[in-house]
């Protein structure tokens, strides 16, 4: 436990007091990039962004992140599990026992069970389970691939048993969101009902939404942590898909608080007294090269020369300075960064000399194709982003031509491989990484026996090297000595340029001086509960 | 009369029928896959296969329209794909939401419609004419999702006056007919009058102008008709006509304003329309079609049949 | 934006001197209104064509450095984009693309439209019926409706976006030229030439086509602005040109994001297609005018 005992006991024997009272601290009314409602019923979707408001507030998982700081990248820590480790007594090393906690309840009253999760998590890998869901299978079932069995030992113990050997399971659990089974009872076992009515165990409850319109949150204030319980009165969530919407919206006081707002407004923003947060978190904004035959990306100095011909500061000032410049596949200074010697700098002159070594002028350039979307989930600012790349290119001998797909038909091609017909001769693809934990970090991109349709390998990239570093990485369970290889992996990934490595987000959000003691973690997830309102 | 309209009926369900091929037909003009908006990312082909048997898209087409259409007679328009909703809900909230503003638009574009247009045909050929000529010819020309930039630009960038965004402070259920929520379908009502305010004074201006010029308005003149006279019988004979073109706006409005609605993040049809589009949610973008397509049809027989009703003058076979 | 459009088609004098097109031409000229709406589009297509000559610099070259520049920066009269691009060379660009992308639909809708109607009304019976049913079903549609349903079911794409459109004005030119058409058909004159014994392609030929090509020709004239409002408007939503294509729908689009910063910078693409669009609109206009007079 990161938290002492006498804290806890202190806070709980003022709660009553204070509750009613002092905790009115006001509606923070949030505008969201999504154009819905993230489903309700446990697993969101909409990506990072439905696991942040939908997902972390009204569930947990068994393992949570730490979000409650905002100088470190933030880490695992207990959630609906105390603690949890490989089973000493099993040589095999694929046992695993989460040990749970007790006494936490769901929002409708039941009681959390290692049972509730045998429940949830057939509710996801079980195709015959009663309780399957197909549309949380769709988000839940690919982010646990290590999973082969799982039992409830007592009431309080939960063994999970993987594959093979992987370290990274309890990255794969924090995904996965615990629902109430006794609500789903409750609701004539529909999860269409549970849907309009869920329950979870997290410290937001979802008071009502309006799909495509709003959802409202009130605090839970039985929440098992006391530290979390919301000072907030409410918490509304607004989908704005579009980023002037946004702007708008906040101007007017439709809502207190945006995600993403463009770049370009950042500054009138700032002048009409709102303020812009900002953090690192992982995330980068790549081109996906294809390494397929006669893809020109094969050639070391071709991927150099790209990587030094970005001009990542004329970016940042496009991005009104929302964007740390690319030092390598990770942000500088995260954990896994280690000490790569190729430097992404702007040198056009030193990339010219590189192109022309593999034969090409601005004069006789390289033609090649790149498929990029006009918007997208961590895709920031796609069209203009991709422009200026393209016009850096064009100055040392690349000239790049845009085919521009919908968000969602990029996927489909990212799916299906940069050998497929769908890709239409594309070398790369324009694409943002969640790059929160080693299998979504590094190994679902480039280990050999992920290319399509296994896995998400676009680019066809094998190389037996990579492959052994990424199975020490699923054996070795010393987090020091894993952070070892993942940082020799990092460094592989930038000295031989796998990737045009162009910047990473920062999580832009604006709101009115009105929003107190927000913490903005280094994370795709935040924590809402410590924010207060200004009357 | 009842005979009239039961004949315009059986004419319309064919055109019904129609429309419903081509909504079904549309989304499978498409390329690629339906599902991957829903699909996790990286979801394997087994999964997938899976996926679209649950949804029924690994059945052959005609079998998917027929059962498409057997859904519809019961009233289901299917599951919205990228939120698992019923698509008839969904596209029932939108089109009240639309139908508020499209009515709202139209209520201001007849009316500054038809009196521009009145004035024009009353004077026409006189300055006044050209001006409320102009003033018509901009309607039916400006781009409306540039005027509806322009407008939150001055009014709610610059001036700070009014909202640009969204149907109130509530969202769209929370609506009511009062100052607060009234602020926010000003920007967009405005600028969708732009275009019915344009082709209704058109309209009214032919039809003011050919009424006068007939030899009997002509010859009451003359005979020393009152000007106020004449003016009654200039209203009670082009009235039917420029109703009519009214309802059929408010139907072209309703289905066309996902530009407008889209600047303005209006939760309407259109809203919906591209949403659906984006997110490739095919059950959702056939339902929302073939509903507004449907509405227009419906409206166009209504206003057809209660335009014969009101001017005795046309007689339809 | 409606079909619907009770001044929309000409009332067609059937008895025409040899006189009548040229004498429509000196009315035309006389038109002040009409005169300067063409000069207008004579304006912007020369400048679209002959672009390379006058743009003051590469419409497809910027620099953040001076990004987002107001009006009247000196080398920059109208500014920069968001990519530091000199705005009035995209401008005079994005002509090229908007116009083609607004008149092609018109043209392809205008010859096909017109070939559908015309054979449907001269081969009346059972076939007109069949046709003219077929079109009533795309009637049902809201023009935008259908275009963005369309373009939004094929995909993005110069290509895609014209198709959409075309089928979109398809429908309703053929239903002008069919009502005008058998109007012609019936006229006197026609059935005069039938009784001296013209062949059937003759009478097509010499009547028919010279009499019903005009009003069509006119009407296709007003659904121009049309087009050029709904082709921008596809690509404003994301949905017709790919950038760094300059074109001024999709300029408007990107320069969204730059209304509070520089707000008269980003309302121009906009402009460029209101005056283009008005300007087709009354020239039109005009021409209904001068056809329309009675001699």
């Amino acid at each position: 436990m990161r938290r002492s005992f006498p804290k806890t006991a202190f806070v709980l024997a003022i709660l009553p007091a204070l509750h009613g009272a002092a905790w009115a601290q006001g509606t923070l009314r949030i505008g969201m990039t999504a154009s819905d409602i993230p489903l309700t019923t446990g697993q969101a979707d909409n990506g990072g962004e439905g696991m942040r408001f939908m997902g972390y507030t009204v569930y947990d998982a068994l393992i949570n992140w730490d979000l409650s700081s905002a100088t470190k990248p933030s880490d695992l820590v207990p959630g609906l599990a105390l603690s949890w480790g490989l089973d000493a007594a099993d040589a095999t090393k694929t046992k695993w026992l989460f040990k749970l906690r007790p006494g936490v309840k769901f929002h409708d009253g039941s009681a959390f069970t290692a049972d509730s999760v045998v429940w949830n998590l057939d509710k996801l890998l079980k195709n015959d389970a009663p309780q399957f869901d197909q549309r949380q299978s769709a988000q839940g079932k690919s982010r646990i691939p290590a999973v082969a069995f799982y039992r409830a030992v007592d009431p309080m113990t939960l063994e999970i048993v993987t594959k093979s050997p992987d370290a990274t399971l309890p990255y794969q659990i924090a995904w996965i969101l615990m629902s109430s089974p006794a609500n789903w009872e409750k609701q004539g076992k529909s999860w269409d009902n549970v849907a309009k009515a869920p329950s979870g165990t997290g410290p937001w409850k979802l008071a009502s939404f309006v799909p495509r319109e709003r959802a409202e949150m009130v605090p839970n204030p039985d929440y098992w942590d006391k530290l979390r319980v919301p000072k907030l009165d409410k918490l509304v969530l607004i989908p704005l898909p579009e980023p002037n919407a946004r702007v708008a919206a906040l101007r007017s006081g439709q809502v207190d608080w945006i995600e993403a707002p463009a770049p370009d407004a950042a500054k009138s923003l700032t002048g009409a007294g709102f303020k812009i947060v900002t953090n690192a978190y992982p995330h980068n904004w790549t081109w996906h090269l294809s390494r397929a035959e006669a893809s020109p990306w094969n050639d070391i100095r071709v991927r150099k020369a790209a990587n030094l011909a970005v001009d990542r500061e004329g970016m940042k000032e496009l991005l009104a300075g929302m964007m740390i410049p690319a030092e390598g596949f990770y942000p500088p200074g995260h954990q896994w960064f280690g000490k790569p010697t190729f430097k992404l700098e702007y040198k056009p002159e030193e990339a010219k000399k590189l192109m022309k070594e593999a034969g090409y002028t601005p004069e006789k350039p390289l033609v090649t194709k790149m498929l990029i979307s006009p918007s997208g989930s961590g895709q920031m600012q796609p069209l203009p982003m991709n422009e200026l790349v393209q016009q850096n290119l064009a100055d040392i001998g690349i000239k790049v031509d845009f085919e521009v797909v919908e968000w969602n038909q990029l996927i489909n091609i990212w799916r299906a491989g940069a050998k497929d017909p769908s890709s239409r001769g594309g070398t790369g693809m324009n694409y943002t990484y969640f790059i929160q934990d080693p299998f979504t970090g590094f190994m679902r991109h480039l280990q050999c026996n992920l290319v399509p349709p296994a896995g998400t390998n676009w680019g066809y990239y094998c190389d037996p090297e990579m492959d052994k570093l990424f199975d020490q990485v699923r054996t070795t369970f010393d987090p020091k000595d894993q952070t070892a290889i993942l940082q020799k992996i990092h460094e592989k990934y930038v000295d031989e340029a796998l990737f045009l490595m162009v910047t990473h987000d920062v999580n832009p959000r604006a709101m009115t001086a009105k929003v107190k003691g927000f913490v903005q973690a280094q994370n795709w997830f935040q924590d809402f509960s410590t924010i207060t309102m200004d009357k | 009369m009842l005979l009239y309209a039961l004949k315009r009926l059986v004419y319309v369900l064919p055109v019904a029928f129609g429309v419903s091929i081509v909504c079904f037909m549309l989304v499978h003009l498409a390329p690629g896959d339906p599902l991957t908006a829903i699909m996790p990312i990286d979801a394997t082909a087994q999964q997938q296969a899976e996926m679209r048997a649950a949804y029924g898209f690994d059945k052959p087409l005609p079998v998917q329209y027929g059962l498409w259409l057997w859904k519809i007679f019961h009233g289901d328009l299917g599951s919205s794909i990228a939120s698992g909703r019923p698509v008839a809900s969904e596209v029932g909230r939108a089109v009240g939401n639309s139908l508020i503003l499209a009515s709202l638009a139209t209520l201001i574009g007849f009316g500054f419609g038809a009196f521009f247009g009145f004035v024009a045909g009353y004077f026409r050929g006189s300055t006044l004419d050209r001006l409320a000529s102009l003033v018509s010819i901009l309607g039916v020309s400006v781009p409306h999702y540039w005027l509806g930039m322009v407008m939150v630009i001055v009014f709610s960038a610059l001036l700070g006056w009014l909202p640009s965004t969204g149907a109130g402070p509530g969202g769209s259920t929370a609506w009511r007919p009062d100052w607060e929520h009234l602020r926010y379908i000003i920007l967009p009502a405005i600028t969708m009058s732009a275009i019915p305010m344009g082709i209704i004074s058109r309209t009214v201006r032919a039809l003011v102008a050919d009424i006068l010029s007939q030899e009997f308005v002509q010859a009451l003149r003359a005979k020393g008709m009152g000007e106020w006279d004449v003016f009654k019988h200039v209203v009670r004979n082009a009235a039917p006509t420029a109703l009519a073109v009214m309802g059929l706006q408010l139907g072209y409005l309703l289905g066309g304003s996902i530009l407008i609605e889209t600047v303005f993040a209006w939760p309407g049809t259109g809203f919906l329309l591209n949403t659906a589009i984006f997110q490739r949610d095919l059950p959702l973008l056939q339902g929302a079609i073939l509903v507004l397509a449907l509405f227009f049809v419906g409206l166009n027989l209504i206003v057809d049949v209660l335009q014969t009703t009101l001017d005795p003058r046309i007689q339809r076979g | 934006m409606s079909a619907i459009d009770a001044g929309a088609i000409v009332t067609v004098n059937p008895v025409r001197s040899e006189g009548y097109w040229s004498s429509v031409g000196r009315r035309l000229v006389r038109d002040p209104v009409a005169m300067l709406a063409l000069a207008l589009i004579l304006l912007i297509v020369l400048a679209a064509i002959f672009a390379p000559y006058i743009a003051p610099a590469d419409p497809f070259r910027g620099s953040m450095v001076r990004r987002l520049r107001p009006i009247g920066t000196p080398g920059y009269p109208l500014g920069t984009d968001e990519l530091g691009r000199d705005l009035l060379s995209r401008l005079i660009y994005g002509g090229r693309l908007s116009l083609f992308m607004g008149v092609t639909p018109v043209l392809l809708a205008f010859m096909v439209g017109s070939s559908i109607g015309i054979f449907a009304a001269y081969v009346g019976g059972w076939v007109n019926t069949v046709v003219m049913r077929v079109i009533d079903v795309f009637f049902a549609f809201p023009s935008v409706l259908l275009a963005i349903a369309l373009s939004g079911a094929l995909g993005a794409g110069i290509l895609n976006s014209i198709v959409s459109l075309t089928v979109v004005f398809v429908p309703q030119i053929a239903r002008i030229a069919e009502s005008v058409t058998t109007q012609t058909r019936n006229r006197d004159f026609v059935e005069a030439a039938r009784i001296s014994g013209a062949r059937t392609l003759t009478i097509v030929r010499v009547h028919v086509l010279g009499n019903v090509l005009g009003p069509i020709f006119v009407y296709a004239t007003s659904l121009i602005s049309v087009s050029m409002i709904l082709s921008s408007g596809l690509s404003f939503l994301g949905l017709g040109v790919k950038p760094p294509e300059p074109e001024w729908g999709l300029m408007l689009n990107t320069l969204r994001t730059a209304i509070y910063s520089q707000p008269l910078v980003a309302a121009l693409p906009g402009a460029m297609i209101f005056i283009t669009s008005i300007s087709f609109n009354l020239f039109s206009d005009g021409l209904r005018g001068a056809m329309e007079v009675r001699q």
